[in-house]
């Protein structure tokens, strides 16, 4: 056997735990979604498709769905807003602490989700430092509703992905080569107008990869929508929770999460081919 | 030759021995599921530690379990090889795992303290695991910066309590439980329509500063976050007492909807006998009046001798027995997606 035969076999140890821990319980999900609940909320054994069409039948899966992607569209669109130029700056800069600015940047991946969404709480709450400040500076008389909404919700998740955004826009910049933006000023570009004709372009593959990235996290995100929406963000995340762990209701649970993988792997393709010809 | 004293050792020692070895029989350990928190710190030490100290041979392994949902999953997923002996949850959940064959069907011959039970504690359960726990829908309030204080139910609709309120909203048998009382306050009975619930709620609703109170509605008075909540009575009572009386518990005089947590044997329990005989202490008279005085849940064995005072903040007192809202919670269950649903369209969007 030549080296290059046996070099698949590195992947063998990886393989194995994939398979254990997700392709064993991903099928037992979706031997789930056969199953039925009857009217006592006791689970039937079955192999039916019955749990999958009324599921779909309900126009509540649409709405969730639509409430998913809306809510990632709108926290990816800000956090992309905020990471590119940050990312862009890390990137090139000079600066001999530019290895603990990277570092600050992701640092909130180092931090529990459940920590940072009650940090959010203590910042964005009625009596919270924003509108405490806001208040203080007499620009408001009544506290703002920042949290328990769509906007807390958006809020924290925009936070929670930037630093992977961060990550994947540092990884994507490879492809900046500073020598066609010097020649772009030499011609008479203006700053301006050499960022629109030519940084811009040139990291677009980039950002697509970022806000693939982003969407994908935003879609799969549980714990922001749960504690920061006070019940009034209804996503898939949050539902095939509800149905698991509240109403007993495994079989309703695995087709929404069959379904929520599927338009996920389906996304992620979907960003890898617009990436791949955009590099082209 | 045998002496009179050494005849009597005998005979003593001959009837003694069944019992003996009954005791001696108590061993190994076995795993209780209920809720975590306080419960589980008070349930401990009123009911478990007199457990241990009564069988020294058996260990109680304690594992908190979530929800009560959270908690017939677990059971359920571990069907084939049960690790939980003993479970105490809600029971919309354990009926439940009742009919998927969880738990085991207890006889009064196997168990006669089930004789003991007050009869609603017995039906709860039907054949199987009976009620270990009666509680009841409170409203939870911040006696110190709610001024006037709470009254009634209808005072949730007060304008001074705009964005003040937590309330669990269904699927969370809070919800399911307001929805009942609500219609009731309204002239309406749940088992007909809730139309009428569902129209003053929605006009509550944006009064509603979370629909889902985490980690729970008392915290969130006690934080400041709002200053009225849906809760359970004794937990209320508890932290009323705990907060130094700052959580102010009301039962609302328009009525409230009893809560019930059944005790349940998992079936194929790898220790049958110490789980078998914790239920039965769980139910027993002793067990029951110090967790009722340690933690106002209401005692479901109607023999247990509490202490007025202790009975008096709980859902067995006369006036709250009054109050109560008959609620068959079997047939809560049947609508309760309907129910979740008109809220999430009807009363949820109105707070958006």
């Amino acid at each position: 056997m030549t080296g290059s035969r046996r070099l698949p076999l590195l992947l063998l140890p990886a393989g194995l735990f994939v398979l254990a821990i997700y392709a064993w319980p991903t099928l037992l999900l979706l031997r789930n979604a056969f199953n039925e609940v009857g009217p006592t909320g006791a689970m039937v054994e079955a192999w039916s498709l019955k749990t999958a069409t009324d599921t779909f039948a309900d126009g509540f899966t649409l709405e969730l769905t639509l409430n998913s992607l809306q809510l990632s569209l709108s926290a990816t669109a800000i956090a992309l807003a905020l990471s590119y130029p940050l990312s862009l700056f890390l990137f090139r800069t000079d600066s001999r602490f530019r290895g603990l600015l990277a570092v600050i940047a992701i640092l909130p991946m180092l931090i529990s989700g459940v920590v940072r969404v009650f940090g959010w709480l203590a910042i964005l709450g009625d009596r919270g430092l924003v509108n405490t400040m806001l208040q203080s500076l007499g620009l408001i008389s009544a506290p703002i509703k920042l949290v328990f909404n769509w906007t807390g919700v958006t809020i924290g998740l925009a936070e929670s992905i930037m630093p992977y955004m961060v990550l994947a826009l540092l990884a994507g910049f490879g492809q900046l080569d500073r020598t066609l933006e010097e020649a772009s000023r030499s011609l008479g570009a203006s700053p301006v107008r050499t960022f629109w004709r030519v940084t811009l372009p040139l990291s677009l593959p980039a950002i697509v990869l970022a806000a693939g990235l982003g969407f994908v996290l935003s879609m799969s995100a549980y714990i922001t929508p749960k504690l920061l929406g006070g019940g009034r963000v209804f996503v898939l995340a949050t539902e095939i929770f509800e149905q698991a762990t509240t109403n007993t209701n495994w079989p309703v649970a695995a087709v929404l999460a069959i379904y929520t993988l599927g338009l996920l792997l389906f996304l992620l393709v979907l960003s890898n081919l617009l990436a791949r010809s955009l590099r082209r | 030759m045998p002496t009179r004293r050494l005849i009597l050792q005998t005979g003593l020692a001959t009837i003694a021995m069944p019992a003996v070895l009954r005791a001696q029989s108590l061993s190994g350990q076995i795993t209780l599921m209920s809720y975590t928190g306080i419960f589980q710190d008070n349930y401990t030490k009123a009911v478990i530690e007199p457990f241990l100290a009564a069988n020294p041979g058996v260990k109680v392994n304690y594992a908190p379990g979530g929800t009560s949902a959270q908690m017939v999953g677990s059971v359920r997923a571990q069907k084939a090889d049960p690790q939980i002996d003993v479970a105490i949850m809600d029971v919309t959940t354990s009926s439940i795992g009742n009919i998927e064959g969880l738990f085991e069907k207890l006889t009064p011959a196997e168990f006669p303290v089930l004789d003991e039970l007050a009869p609603e504690a017995r039906a709860a359960g039907g054949e199987f695991g009976p009620a270990v726990t009666f509680d009841h829908l409170v409203l939870v309030y911040d006696t110190q910066n709610l001024k006037p204080p709470l009254t009634k139910l209808a005072d949730l609709w007060r304008p001074d309590l705009k964005g003040q309120i937590a309330l669990s909203a269904p699927p969370n048998i809070q919800g399911l439980a307001l929805t009942a009382m609500v219609e009731k306050m309204e002239g309406g009975d749940h088992r007909k329509s809730i139309d009428a619930a569902m129209k003053r709620l929605k006009e509550l609703a944006p009064s509603v500063n979370t629909f889902e109170p985490n980690p729970d509605g008392y915290s969130l008075i006690l934080n400041g976050v709002v200053k009225v909540a849906t809760g359970w009575n004794a937990r209320s009572q508890l932290y009323g007492d705990q907060s130094n009386g700052r959580i102010g518990t009301l039962l609302p005089p328009e009525g409230s909807v009893f809560q019930i947590n059944t005790i349940n044997l998992t079936a194929g329990s790898k220790n049958r006998v110490a789980a078998a005989a914790f239920v039965k202490h769980a139910l027993s008279q002793p067990a029951q009046k110090a967790f009722t005085e340690r933690m106002f849940y209401a005692p479901t064995n109607a023999k247990a001798q509490v202490d007025p005072k202790a009975v008096a903040r709980t859902a067995a007192a006369p006036e709250s027995r009054a109050s109560m809202i008959p609620v068959d919670w079997n047939d809560i269950l049947k609508v309760r997606d309907q129910w979740n649903n008109r809220w999430r369209r009807e009363v949820i969007s109105a707070a958006r």
